[in-house]
Order: C-alpha cells, then structure tokens, then sequence
C-alpha cells in the first residue's frame, strides 16, 4: 500500500506539481475509470476524482479512487458537503485513508439544484473550510471532531480550493488566508484564462505572505471548441474567459479549434510558471484525458518525478 | 412572521369530499399578514368551496371562523361552543396553528388548507421574503445583519463559495450572494476582520437535537 | 315594479367607481327600472376597495355574471385603485377557473373613452347575452347537461 502521496513528495522534493482530473463514469463500470487512469499514467503526480460534479450521480469518487490506487495511481479523493453530513464524512476519510487514499480535496459542491436530483435535500451540515478543520483534526490530533479518540489517525494531504475570479476579490483572499489557518496544505485554482486577474489575486496572496504556507496549483482547462468556451465563459458559475481569448478560438476553423485549445493551454502553463509562488498545475481536461499527455510535454512538465517507494 | 400559501384547491377539495359539515378556520396574525389565511382569505375560500359544492348539487355546510391567533391555546378554547356542529375543520393557519387546534379537539379532522413556508418578512406589499431558519443560536452579529443559514444557498458558514458573481447567487441570477450582502454591510462599518475568523462547525442539536423543541418559561407560568 | 322587455335569462351584478360619469343615484334608478332583475348594481368610492369576495360572493348567492367599471387607466382619483381593481378581477377568475366555472363570468371595464354607466352597462349586457344561466344558481341543469354530454360520448 501506498505510505505516502506522491503529491506531497513532489511538492516537498520542490519540484513543480502536475495533477489532472477524472470524472467517474455515469455508471457502473470500472473500465471507465481504468481507461482514463491509463492515459494520465506517468503523465501527472496525482488525479483528482470528482465528487457527482454539478450534482450529477456518477460512481461514487471513493470507489473511483479505490480502483486508482488498484492501478497503482494517487489518487486525490475530492469531497463535497453537499451530500454527507459530518458523520457520513469523518467516516468516509478513515475509509479512505484504509484504503491508501492519502489526498483529499475539501469542497462545498455544486448545488443539488444544477443536477438531475434537484429534488435532493441539499446537507451541508459542514462548509468546506470547516471540512479542512475536521480533517485535519482527524490526522493531527488523532480525533474526531468533539474529541473522541481514533485508534488509527488517517494520513492525509489536505487541499482546498480556490477561485481568483468569483466575486468579491478581496473575499477570495481572505477565504484563501481561512483555508490555509483552517489547515489545507494544497490549493488547486479554478481554471485560469484570465491571466491578468489571477495575477492581481496573487499578488494580493503574497501581500499577506500565503504562498510561504501552502501550495498553490494553479488550474487549467484546455478549450475544445469555441462553443465550449461561450459555454463555460457564460454559463458555468465562476469561470472567467477573456474577450482576446474568445475571439482566438473563434478565429480558427473548426477542425483546428481543439488544437487552438492546446495551443491557449500550454502557453498559459508557461505564462503561470513566471509567477511567483505557483507550485503546480492542475489541468482540468474535461471528458478529454487524451490532451493532457500532449499539454504536459509542450509544457516542459516530463518527466513527473519518481521516487523509491519504500 | 410564518409565512405560508393556499394549497392547490383541488388538493383541498380532495381532503374535505368526504364531510358535509365543515367549519373553515382562519387566523389572523402571521398567516393574515402574507395574504394566506387571515378572515379575507378564509371568506374568499369558503366562498369558493361553497360555489364548487353548489355547482356540483352538493349540499354541503360550509360555514368559516377566524380567530386572532389559532397557535395560542386560549384563542382555540372558545371554539369548544361551536365545532362539535362540524366533522371537520379546515384549518387556515400555518402548521403550528393546525396542529395546536388538532391537538384540543382530538374528535374532530383538522385539514390544512395551507402549505407553510418559511420565516420570513414582509419584504414589499405582496413579496414575502425567508431570512431565518430559526437555528436557536443567532449569528447575526458576526455576519453583519444577514444570516447566511438562511440566504446564501449552501449554508455556508465561511462563504462565499466560488459561484458568487456580480454579487449574484449561481443557483439564481435574482438573488443576491449573501456573502457580498454580509461584505458589503460589515465593510461599511469597518468590521470586515469579522469575516477572518473561521467559523467551526455549527451546533445543530439547537435546532434538531431531540426532537421538537420547547421553551419552557417558569416564571411565565401560573 | 314593471318588467321591461329587456330583462335577461341571467342576472349581472354590477360594481361601479362612483366617478364613472352620469353614475348617480337617478342614473342607477334608471338602469333599475330598464333591466330588473337583470342587474344588481353596487356603486363603490373607489374600485380599488373592490374585494375578490364581493366578486366571489356575488356568483354564489345571486349573479351568473360580475363585472366592475372602473375609472380609466391613470385617472384613478386615489392613483392605483382601478389597477388594483384590475389585478383582483384577475386573482379572482383563476378562483372560479379553478373549480371549473368560466372566467369570463368576470370582467372588468376600465372606462376608457369615459362613458356613462347606462353606456357601459348596455354594452357589458351586450356581452354577455351569450352566457347561459350559472351552473351555481341551478345546479340540477348543469348536472342534466353534464349527464347529456356523456351520453353523447
């Protein structure tokens, strides 16, 4: 069994991080997952498993990320408050951390009204920074949260996330400053299009000296299409597109558009690995594993590390 | 105040098909404040019961009643000289006042007429609003007068989550974030390091730790 | 009190801002004298005091029809009384809508070109000649011609 996240010894070895996403299938077949675990295998450090994202019921990301550690992956086990209450999620981290999942990212979730059960009661009996709280409670004091002792503390590399592009900006660094003091030690970014307010949204981190505390990857998500990105920049809460960018996608023919996409990602990986205080990068392909080999090498990001595993 | 609106009429008409003699009671405080169940609503819909019964050649006893606060023990009482002409009553009140009616005269089926809402204020003539989800251990004061339990839709304690944008919630462009609400108003007063602090996890055991809850009051009672 | 010839089959209840012109207690006297039973009329100070019950109550105890004529749109002595007026009218046809009786035995005039009340009520009478007799006041008819209609089936 995996002793320790690669992640954590990518970032700790300080080396630049490179994590991806999968989303698990609207099934039940464990194949899906194993396909994508293949195209990311020694492309990235570690793969996000998504929690039902936009409240969709998809395979659970515990069991996904099961089946990731059973290919001998790292999986980072995304988790949501919406659906579980502090019971069902104190419980599920020692489940996890059982099972040799050693990365967890702590989330609020989409609301159940966006998805296919928007009939669901919606739980959020924890917010996500108090998730980060709880957990890690559970890994340093061997507790769970109230104080009744663990036999075995969990091991865990907590993150959180963070949107430099959701409104009010000045929240959204007193939030990142929350999340560090609440005990995350990994941030990965909502994807970055707009270079220039992500930078404004650094700077105003390293004024109150966050980057020393925790470390941040930024997010990134190659567009496939022009009609992708008119999606995302007007429908889907908090993403942030810039006209300059639009109107590139746009101005290339259709056929070409997903190579566009690459192209837009792989300079703003270069354009981020200018800014101080980025640690990694989180590529977000969505539904689209097969670009991420070809992102991670234009970007300079082979080979990942590797190390003994004891 | 509770808030509460009138159920579908074909719902009510289902409920009291099988009476002939049914005595609709309305109140008149909360319920009469949002347009649900006040002495107008309750004649407007005995009216409307009586129209459709006499429609159909029923002949069916519909007479109406309000009292000042059907939630309040002593306003119920009174009604012991009239309700036993009745087999059933149709309560226009909110949940509480059904059930606190139910509970003294327990011979008799209370219908409800309305669906309760929610607490809430009377925002403008005609638009109510929820702004308290009666937890038992009010926040406000951190949160700079707006409850985020209430009006941000994912309860966040520590919000905004990433969805708020143009100071709007991403679950509806109407409503606005109550995160921006809560930044703008402690901003204005100088108290933003209210929104450093992490809040922990709530105590929900004032709201639902064991069962319905009481207040109880010795020096209140005789 | 004579019958005139121009008594209707069926009865209108008719509530009317008192501003409306030539609405005095003569003209009412009048219009009386003309329909008869066929027309109930309410003057009211405002339309705006017009309540859904008046409306409601009206088609269960006498009425087959109701309808208000209020003051036209912007000239409301009291501002907003016939737009409130107009919005009750409104609220109270979904009512009867709901329990199957038909809207239009509701209706409001707002008196755009400010006619007399008999000008108005003449052509509202107009209207609604095609109206059978309310299933309310003689419900055995509307059950007979409910059962003739399944047997058509």
């Amino acid at each position: 069994m995996r002793e320790m996240s690669q992640l954590k010894r990518v970032l700790d070895n300080g080396d630049m991080a490179v994590t991806a996403e999968c989303g698990p299938p609207k099934g039940a077949d464990p194949e899906a997952i194993f396909k994508k675990a293949e195209l990311l295998r020694g492309k990235v450090d570690a793969i996000n498993v998504t929690d039902n994202q936009t409240a969709i019921v998809r395979m659970s990301s515990l069991a996904a990320c099961g089946l990731l550690i059973s290919a001998g992956l790292d999986p980072v086990l995304q988790v949501v408050v919406r659906d579980r209450n502090r019971i069902a999620l104190q419980s599920d981290i020692l489940g996890a951390s059982a099972m040799g999942i050693r990365n967890i990212l702590c989330l609020s979730g989409d609301h159940q009204s966006f998805g296919n059960q928007p009939q669901a009661m919606g739980v959020f009996d924890l917010d996500s920074i108090q998730l980060i709280q709880v957990a890690k409670t559970m890994r340093d004091e061997g507790t769970v949260w109230g104080g009744d002792p663990l036999t075995k503390a969990p091991e865990l590399f907590i993150g959180a996330a963070a949107n430099p592009f959701a409104d009010p900006l000045e929240l959204r660094v007193i939030r990142l400053a929350k999340k560090i003091r609440a005990g995350t030690n990994f941030i990965q970014t909502q994807c970055v299009y707009n270079l220039d307010r992500f930078e404004q949204w650094m700077n105003m981190a390293r004024d109150r000296g966050l980057p020393e505390h925790v470390s941040i990857l930024a997010g990134v998500t190659p567009l496939k299409s022009s009609g992708m990105a008119q999606y995302m920049r007007d429908r889907v809460s908090g993403i942030d597109i810039p006209d300059e960018l639009m109107k590139r996608m746009q101005g290339v023919p259709k056929n070409r558009q997903r190579q566009e996409g690459i192209n837009i990602c792989v300079e703003t990986i270069q354009r981020l690995k200018e800014i101080q205080g980025i640690r990694g990068f989180h590529i977000m392909a969505i539904e689209w594993e097969e670009a991420v080999g070809e992102i991670v090498a234009r970007a300079d990001l082979l080979p990942r590390p590797s190390f003994d595993q004891d | 105040m509770i808030t509460a609106e009138q159920k579908p009429i074909d719902e009510i008409r289902e409920m009291i098909e099988p009476y002939e003699k049914i005595l609709l009671l309305g109140c008149d405080s909360c319920v009469a404040e949002c347009a649900a169940g006040g002495e107008k609503e309750t004649a407007m819909l005995a009216s409307t019961l009586r129209i459709a019964a006499k429609m159909e050649g029923r002949d069916v006893l519909i007479h109406e009643k309000t009292v000042d606060r059907q939630c309040v023990k002593d306003f119920i009482l009174p009604l012991d000289d009239i309700i036993n002409q009745y087999d059933a009553v149709l309560s226009l009140g909110c949940g509480a006042g059904v059930q606190a009616v139910a509970e003294i005269f327990s011979e008799i089926p209370i219908i409800p007429a309305l669906n309760t809402k929610f607490i809430g204020e009377t925002r403008d003539q005609g638009y109510w609003v929820e702004n308290c989800i009666g937890c038992g251990d009010c926040m406000l004061y951190y949160f700079g007068g707006v409850c985020p339990l209430t009006r941000c839709a994912k309860n966040l304690l520590n919000g905004p989550c990433g969805g708020s944008k143009d100071g709007k919630c991403e679950v509806d462009p109407e409503v606005p974030c109550a995160w921006q609400l809560i930044f703008e108003r402690l901003s204005a007063f100088n108290a933003l390091e209210r929104l450093e602090k992490i809040y922990p996890p709530k105590d929900w055991s004032e709201k639902q730790g064991r069962g319905p809850r009481k207040i109880i009051r010795e020096d209140q009672q005789l | 009190m004579s019958q005139t010839s121009k008594e209707n089959k069926i009865t209108l209840a008719l509530f009317y801002c008192q501003n409306i012109p030539e609405s005095g207690k003569q003209d009412r006297q009048s219009l009386e004298e003309e329909y008869g039973k066929s027309i109930r009329l309410f003057p009211i100070p405002c339309s705006g005091r017009l309540e859904p019950l008046h409306l409601l109550r009206a088609l269960e105890e006498f009425a087959d029809v109701a309808y208000v004529i209020t003051c036209p749109e912007g000239e409301c002595r009291y501002f907003d009384g016939n737009l409130r007026a107009k919005k009750r009218v409104q609220r109270t046809r979904e009512i009867i809508e709901s329990i199957g009786l038909e809207g239009e035995r509701i209706g409001i005039v707002m008196n755009k070109n400010s006619k007399s009340l008999a000008r108005q009520a003449h052509e509202i009478m107009e209207n609604i000649t095609h109206l059978r007799p309310s299933p309310v006041l003689s419900p055995h008819r509307a059950q007979q011609e409910k059962g003739e209609k399944r047997d058509n089936c």
